[in-house]
This record gives C-alpha cells, structure tokens and sequence, in this order.
C-alpha cells in the first residue's frame, strides 16, 4: 500500500475534504450566495453604473415578472410536479385583461376574472396530472399549447393598449422608492418560505415529492396538495401576466411565454430537485437574482443580449453538475 | 483481497479487510448492515475504487478501473436489485454484453442463431433447459428472471461469481433453485462468494464463512465445524441467543380487534375469515403471489374500496376506502417495500415518525417542531434506533432502523390494529431480533399486531396464532408454537421447485 501504483483512486486529502464540505446540507445555498456576492464584484468593478441603488431597484423590478412564477414553480416541484405553462398564462392573463377592458368592464373586475381564469386551468393542470396519472411535463406542455393558442386568438396575434393609470401602477409604481412589483414578488417568496416551513401544509409538499406512494400509505393528502399547487402556481402566472401588461401599458400575447425556461433555471439553479421532496424557495430567490443581475451586468457591458443566451445557459448547466457532484458527496 | 481500506466523506468504512476464496469454494460474506459487505464487493468487482490493500487472481495483483474491466477478468456480480431487460427475450438478455455477430449486407448484425445456441447450453449448464431462448422475459417468474441474471454473469469465463442477496426477493422455495446452481458452479470451479442475511442459507450452502463488523474482519468460520452462536456473537459483537426468545406468553389474547367474514379481493383473495384479538400477534404466511402481500394492504384500504365480505374493527363496522380512512378507524400499516412505499428518505427521521399524525403536532395550520422533537426523541430511546439524533435524514438510517420508524409513525392513541408487511425483510438479524421483541412489548400493550410474511421463520417464531394463505384462500390455521415446517407443508408446493427437485 506504499506504492503509487497499488492505490489507483487514492483521493488527496484536500479533495476529500472539498468532498465532505459539499456534502454538508447548507452547502448549495452557500455556493449561490458566494457565486452572488463574486458577481456582484466583478461587475461593480467593470462598470461604475452597476452598484447604484437605480440599478439595484431596476434589477428587482425586472427580476419580479420571473421571481413570481419561479416563486410559485419551486414547491411544484418540490411535491413532484411541474408547470410548463405558467409563462403563457400570464401571457393570456395579459391579454384577456385588455380585451375585457377594452369592451368596457372595469379594469379590477377583469382582473379578477383573469385570476379565476387561471385557477380553472391550474385546476385542470392539477386533475389531469394527479387524478389520471398523467406525466406532468406532457399535461403542462399541452396547456401551454392550448393557453398560448388561445392568446393569439383572442387578439388576432395583435398586441393591445393598456393604459389605466391605476391599473399600471402595478407595474410601474413605487411604495417608498421600491417598485410595486418587487415588493408583489418578496411578499409571495415570504408567505411561501413561511408555509413551506412552519405549517403543515408545507410538510405535506416535501413528503409528497419525496415518497409519493409512502405519502399516500400513510393517509396524506397528496392529490390534494399537488392540485393546490398547480393551482397557485397558474395564479402566480395570472398575476406576473398582470405584472407585465401594468409595467407595459399594453399586453401581447407572446409576450411572456419566452420567459419559462428562465423559470424552470431558476428553480433548478436554486437547488431544488427535479425529482421532488428537496429545495428551498429561499434558493431560488438567489437563484433569480442571480440570473436577473447576469442579464443587467452584460446589458450594462454592452454584451449582445444572444450572448447573454449562452451565459446563462452555461450558469445553469454548471449548478446543476455540481448539485449532482454534492449529492453523490451525501453518499446517495 | 488483502488489507483492503476504503472511506466515504472523510468516513472510514473498511479497514484492513482480507478476503480469500479458492476454486471452487463458496464463502459467505456475513454481517449486519452497514458492516462494508456491499463495499467490499463493490471493490472487488471495480464498481468503487481503494485506498488501501492489494487485490490478487491467481496470484496476479489486478486492478479493476470500471465493472468491465473486472468482467472481462472473469469477476461478475449479481447485484442485489434483479436487473433484467423485461422486454427483451432470455437469448438478448444472456448476451447483452457481448452479442455474437456475424457478418451482414455491408455491417456486421446479430447472430441470432448462435446468441440463442449460447443461451440455451449456459440455461442447460445450470439445469434450466426449460426456461426457452426465445420467451420474452418478462413473462417469467421472478425466480427465473434471476436464474436468467446467473446465465448473463456466466457467459464469458467466469472464475469469480459475487452473488448480493440473491434469494432476497425469491421464497423459501426458489431459493433452493438458486442453492442448486451454486453447487453446479462449485462443480465448474468457479469461486462463489455469497451475500445474505439468512444464517440458513449461508450454513447451508457455504464452505467458509466470513464475518465483517464496522468495516473490519471479525472472524473466518470453516462451516462445517462452526456453530451458529459463535457466528452471530461475531457479527453482533456480543453473545446472541435466540431470535425469538420474547416468544408469546401462554394465555393471551383478548377481545376481538379486527373481525374479517368472507372478505374477497378480486382476483386476489377469497373468502376469507379470521379474527385478531387485543394484545396478541397474528401471523399470515404464504409463498410470494398467495396473497400475503394484498391482504394487509387490502384490510387497512391502501388498494382502494374492497368489494365483498364484512369486516369489524373493535365491533364497529368497518369498510376498506382509502389509507386515510383505515388511519381514522385505528389501523396502523407498514409497508414491505421500505424503500419504495415506507420512508420519506429526504425527509428527518423526526418528520417521517409525525407525518400520519402530523396534526397532533400542529397548532392550526403551523406544525410545532418542539413537540415533534419531543416526540422523536421519545421514540429514538424507547425503541432503540439509532440515529444521531431527530434530525438525521431518514435515508442515511440503516434498513433495521428505517424500520423502527415507519414502526413509531402508529404509536399513537387511537390505533388498535397495526398491520405490517414483511417487518424484517431486508434487516439485519441484530434489528430483527430488536423488532420481534418491540412487537411482542406493543402486544402486552395492548395492540392486535398482524404480520404477513413470507419468511416462515417469521410467522412459525412470533405469532400466538397464524394461518397459511395459497393463492388467496386459507390452507390451515395454527396456534402459537407451531413449528415452521408445519407452516410450509400447508402451502401447496411451488411448481417450479418441483420441476427442479
């Protein structure tokens, strides 16, 4: 055992402690947080720009529309779902909004309406996937398909005028210098951070996509925890559509539904398996920022925004290599 | 295998562990879980790399870089999980790793007839010529799909056969069929070396047994001079004595529990009619398929509402709808497929012991982690598991102590009948005896515990009464002490073991 050639896969210590730190449980949002703050850096320092609260607030306002929905996609996936369509309700949300406006109803009502709107189809996301064993990627991408479809229907393909100064202060407005927007979206990563881990509810989501069958043998409700969910998550599209629309003062059918992959990354860069039962919405929160401030350092630098494409695209192949070298360090 | 040294994470899992099997021989690698068996073999058949020792064949210091180097050197292993292509045929499945080819219109393609040809002389070697080349396999039964398994790893040259818990899934029965090739294999001098956690078998059928504890060798038996004690003392590290020393004590049993009439489960089970009674453990045994593995699950509701035959818990009507309903009228149930169906392995060990009862932790919506803590931390102590503590994640516990957990989920008030599945499948025999003795202690407490299992051992050792199941229909019912071949005679023989036998 003296020899070099008699132990072929001798790990050197500082391998194997590299190993068993990132087996530690806290090690992915560490990771997050120390890729963030050297982000951070290395933009406050190529471009004075960056680090002005301007910028910072415009950051957040950008990142909400995606944080909304990114917010509500994690325990989805957690409970060992997953919603493909939440980008192109928000883009009908949008649209179905105008159209109702423009025939006269009154804005709220029209919301409202938008929201109901989302919830059916969330509800029939949650039935087809849970009730007939149906696989969710194919169930969601088919909504999407449908939703998307009845966008371009409902406006001729034609993006349509929003402008009530009320309804747009959604979007554009500020409650003590911070956008409206940002704040829609930190209450939500808040009321679900707190659901997730202090109620019951919250248990339910881990166990569910954790064990779906043991769940179901020890008499928890897991069809009802994953409809509810795809509900929430079609509501959070409804109201980042309703976002979007306030913030542009016109809503266009094809307007969000790009956004989705960005989603679904932010889900996984944040730590949360696409397997189900682990994650953390606190994850995917930095996980956003992250993605948000990448696209607004290389806008700031000038970077093409078809470069920006391939950058987060390597971001989120990198995260996701290393979550499977860390669990594999687990010892699973 | 000499000195061989192996950590995980920093986590030392074997130390200094020497293994020698001769020609011919069949040793049995022996210990609890968690003692490095699986590791060790790993090692041996390349799938992990060491830190330490020296591996030797025929004298020759080798070095596996993957699985297929150490194939190719004649080291196969038969993994613990059965792991065929169901949708291929026994010829496709025997070759997969080295398909016969011949020469085609411009490419080279599959040689059909010769891939067929080898099939049947490996089938025909190790007395399967029955089980035809050309049957899809997965319309065979588990035990040939393993026999199947053994043809594959023999085709090539092998010299080293590494089987892990080959009869885990198989019964009493078709084990034996498994017995019978490895002695045709010790006749081709091939070097056996044999997983389990059975004593039986591994007395049975090796030559030398070998017993590793916490990563280390803690003893070389020659089997034919070793007795049974000294093996266990080494594997547990202290003197063992019988499995089933909490045997029932006479005069038990009180008020009926659970009162089944003419209970029917479509294909499955047929009128079928027993009683549980308050503070004894009724046993259910039956060969795999005879429907052991339906009717706990059958009774608590986790198939959904059954169709004929009235059941009572505790006098009260009662019909199987769903596991929440089962919960609500007081039914405990523990799975057999731990990992599958029992825990929640990302979860702690403290939220997999609340989650059936999660609300009596909960103040309105918001579950109250000090009470749950409080709760796990009772069960930890009173059953003995051992865990670092509440929070350790579910999957890092050994397969005995996930056990005890989905156990604790049910000890709550409310529940009477606590039905489980297999209980020690899979555990080492340390936990095993542990699980006996917690069932016998949660009977003099009061439960009515009711144990399907395959294992007739099992039922013949723990059970104040049992009665024997055949292809869903009750063979014999038995009282307490009933020796297990008296069990076994019950159920029809299997067909397969007579082909065989």
């Amino acid at each position: 055992m003296t020899t070099l050639a008699e132990r072929p896969h001798a790990a050197s210590p500082v391998r194997q402690r590299i190993l068993a730190g990132l087996g530690q449980p806290w090690s992915g949002v560490a990771i997050l947080c120390a890729f963030y703050l050297a982000l951070i850096l290395v933009f406050a320092l190529l471009t004075p720009f960056f680090l002005t609260s301007r910028n910072l607030l415009a950051i957040g306002s950008n990142v909400a529309f995606i944080g909304l929905m990114a917010a509500a996609g994690t325990p989805l996936i957690i409970a060992g779902g997953l919603d493909l369509s939440v980008a192109a309700t928000a883009g009908l949300t949008g649209v179905f909004i105008a159209t109702l406006a423009s025939q006269g109803l009154y804005i709220w009502l029209a919301v409202l309406a938008a929201l109901i709107l989302a919830a059916a189809i969330g509800l029939i996301n949650g039935l087809f996937a849970t009730r007939l064993r149906l696989n969710p990627l194919i169930v969601t991408l088919g909504m999407m398909s449908i939703v998307g479809g009845a966008a371009l229907i409902m406006t001729g393909g034609l993006t349509r005028a929003l402008s009530v100064p009320g309804f747009n202060w959604i979007g554009q407005g500020r409650l003590y210098q911070i956008p409206v927007p940002l704040i829609l979206m930190l209450l939500a990563y808040a009321a679900i951070a707190v659901t997730l881990r202090f109620t019951r509810f919250g248990r339910f989501v881990y166990a569910s996509g954790g064990n779906a069958e043991a769940s179901r043998l020890i008499g928890l409700p897991v069809e009802r925890v994953q409809i509810t969910l795809y509900v929430v998550s079609a509501i959070s599209g409804a109201v980042a559509g309703t976002m979007l629309a306030a913030q542009l003062g016109a809503a266009a059918p094809a307007a969000a539904a790009p956004h989705l992959l960005t989603v679904i990354a932010a889900i996984i860069l944040g730590g949360t398996s696409l397997y189900g039962g682990r994650g953390s919405v606190w994850g995917t929160l930095l996980a956003v920022l992250i993605l948000g401030t990448l696209n607004n350092g290389l806008t700031l630098l000038d970077v093409s925004s078809f470069w920006q494409d391939v950058t987060r695209g390597v971001v989120l192949m990198l995260a996701v290599s290393l979550d499977q070298i860390r669990t594999r360090a687990l010892g699973d | 295998m000499r000195g061989i040294g192996k950590s995980f994470g920093g986590v030392a899992v074997l130390t200094n562990v020497d293994l020698v099997v001769a020609p011919g021989a069949v040793v049995s690698l022996l210990g609890s879980n968690g003692a490095g068996k699986s590791t060790l073999v790993k090692i041996l058949t390349g799938v992990y790399g060491r830190e330490a020792g020296t591996v030797r064949i025929d004298g020759e210091a080798v070095v596996f870089a993957d699985p297929r180097a150490a194939a190719a050197a004649g080291v196969r292993l038969l993994p613990q999980e059965i792991s065929v292509m169901p949708e291929m045929t026994v010829a496709e499945n025997v070759s997969l790793a080295d398909l016969p080819v011949k020469a085609g219109p411009g490419f080279a393609v599959v040689d059909r007839a010769r891939m067929r040809a080898r099939a049947s002389e490996l089938l025909d070697q190790l007395g399967f010529a029955a089980i035809a080349p050309d049957r899809l396999v997965k319309t065979l039964s588990v035990a040939e799909q393993r026999i199947v398994e053994i043809a594959r790893a023999l085709a090539g040259r092998a010299r080293i056969l590494v089987m892990d818990e080959p009869t885990a899934a198989l019964t009493e029965q078709e084990a034996k069929l498994i017995f019978a090739i490895i002695r045709r294999l010790k006749a081709q001098s091939v070097a056996v070396i044999y997983i389990s956690h059975y004593l039986n078998e591994v007395f049975e059928i090796s030559d030398q047994i070998v017993v590793l504890r916490d990563g280390a060798n803690a003893g070389t038996f020659a089997t034919a001079a070793a007795a049974r004690a000294d093996v266990l003392a080494a594997m547990l590290g202290r003197v063992a004595g019988d499995l089933y020393e909490h045997a029932a004590k006479d005069g038990t049993g009180g008020d009926d529990v659970l009162a089944v009439d003419h209970f029917s489960f479509f294909d499955h089970l047929a009128d079928l009619s027993f009683t549980v009674r308050r503070g004894e453990i009724f046993g259910v045994f039956g060969l795999i398929g005879s429907g052991i593995e339906t009717l706990g699950r059958a009774l608590y509701g986790g198939l959904g509402p059954s169709p004929a035959g009235t059941i009572r818990i505790a006098g009260s009507p009662y019909r199987p709808l769903a596991p929440r309903a089962g919960k609500a009228a007081g039914i405990g149930f523990v799975a057999a497929d731990r990992k599958r169906e029992g825990i929640i392995g990302d979860l702690t060990v403290r939220e997999n012991m609340v989650a059936p009862f999660i609300e009596r932790y909960a103040r309105g919506p918001f579950v109250s982690k000090a009470a749950e803590t409080a709760q796990a931390r009772h069960w930890i102590e009173a059953l003995g598991i051992r865990a670092r503590g509440p929070e350790q994640k579910m999957r890092t516990l050994s397969g005995g102590n996930q056990q005890k957990v989905c156990v604790s989920r049910w000890l709550v008030d409310g529940i009477s009948l606590l039905i489980l599945e297999e209980p020690t499948r899979g555990v080492d025999v340390g936990a095993r005896r542990e699980i006996y003795r917690e069932l016998r202690r949660l009977a003099d407490r009061g439960l009515a515990v009711l144990v399907l299992s395959s294992d007739v051992e099992e039922v013949a050792g723990i059970s104040d009464r049992s009665l024997v199941l055949d292809r869903g229909r009750i063979v014999g019912r038995f009282a307490r002490r009933t020796p297990p071949a008296t069990l076994m005679a019950a159920t029809a023989s299997d067909p397969a073991f007579r082909a065989a036998s």
